[in-house]
């Protein structure tokens, strides 16, 4: 929670420095627009090209980072109409069904829940899901949408043990820990996590199921 | 030369408006309207300063090349 919290914080300070940013190049452009003699002394000269290069690229980047930074966000994943029945997957009312249970108890952050999981833990697994995306805005808008949608590769247990690895129920459930060699097999990932926690999304059973509440909140 | 500043403050200008436009929701087409549109619209008009720049500092050279002929 302290984490959302502060990553919350931290998005909304960088847009209103992003705002203030496009304001002021917004204020130069016009400017320049509106008296463009000015730019024949060499105040003038340092002011163009502050509002008609500087600014503007940083507002660019800017910009650029904020929308890499949507794409993060459950509701981001869930506006392709493919996505519909995942995200009603995310409200079942099932202790079973381990995406439900992420997302109903925060066990992920609810804004950034699908990003969460389906991302690679590595060096580059953020922008491999970002390049990822690409691909799925070119079948969505230009291709054609599988019927099924599945996981291009296993899913890695590294995933699970971004967040599972250390904690107490992890270490401790007695399935877990009544082998050595079973811990061994799951942090090398040869013993699939989802092989026994295996409910996921479960949309082929969506109708008629009982859910939590009808919206994502 | 005065010409090209307004010019490319304009396109700079419509680059912002479609950039804070698509920042108002959260949608993968947002970010390729930005990306296509915004970044087309910057693009060119720090292009377009960068080469009035240049030009404009050709024409002072060959200006000053010509008063020192001239003396």
């Amino acid at each position: 929670m302290t984490a959302t919290m502060t990553g919350l914080s931290a998005a909304s300070a960088s847009t209103t420095l992003l705002g203030f940013l496009i304001l002021m190049t917004a204020v130069l452009v016009v400017l320049l627009i509106a008296k463009p003699g000015i730019t024949e002394t060499l105040s003038g000269k340092f002011l163009a090209f502050a509002g008609l290069f500087l600014f503007p690229l940083l507002a660019g980047y800017g910009g650029l980072a904020l929308h890499l930074d949507h794409s993060k966000r459950t509701e981001f994943c869930l506006s392709c109409h493919v996505m519909e029945r995942y995200g009603r997957s995310l409200l079942l009312d099932d202790r079973s069904h381990i995406p439900a249970v992420h997302f109903q108890n925060h066990l992920v952050p609810r804004e950034a829940a699908c990003y969460t999981c389906h991302t690679d833990y590595t060096l580059f697994g953020g922008f491999s899901s970002k390049a990822r995306g690409l691909r799925h805005f070119y079948a969505q808008y230009l291709g054609t949408v599988p019927e099924r949608v599945e996981l291009y590769s296993p899913y890695n247990n590294r995933e699970c043990l971004h967040c599972h690895n250390g904690s107490r129920s992890f270490e401790e459930n007695p399935v877990h820990s009544a082998d050595p060699g079973i811990m061994a097999s799951i942090r090398s990932n040869q013993l699939s996590c989802i092989g026994c926690h295996n409910l996921m999304h479960d949309i082929e059973n969506l109708e008629g199921a009982a859910l939590w509440r009808e919206t994502v909140p | 030369m005065q010409r090209h500043l307004r010019i490319s403050g304009i396109l700079i200008l419509a680059g912002l408006l479609t950039e804070v436009g698509s920042l108002l929701w959260s949608h993968p087409a947002c970010f390729f309207v930005f990306l296509i549109l915004g970044g087309s619209l910057l693009l060119s008009g720090m292009l377009l300063f960068l080469y009035y720049l240049v030009s404009g500092s050709g024409a002072a050279a060959q200006q000053a090349d010509g008063v020192r002929e001239a003396t």
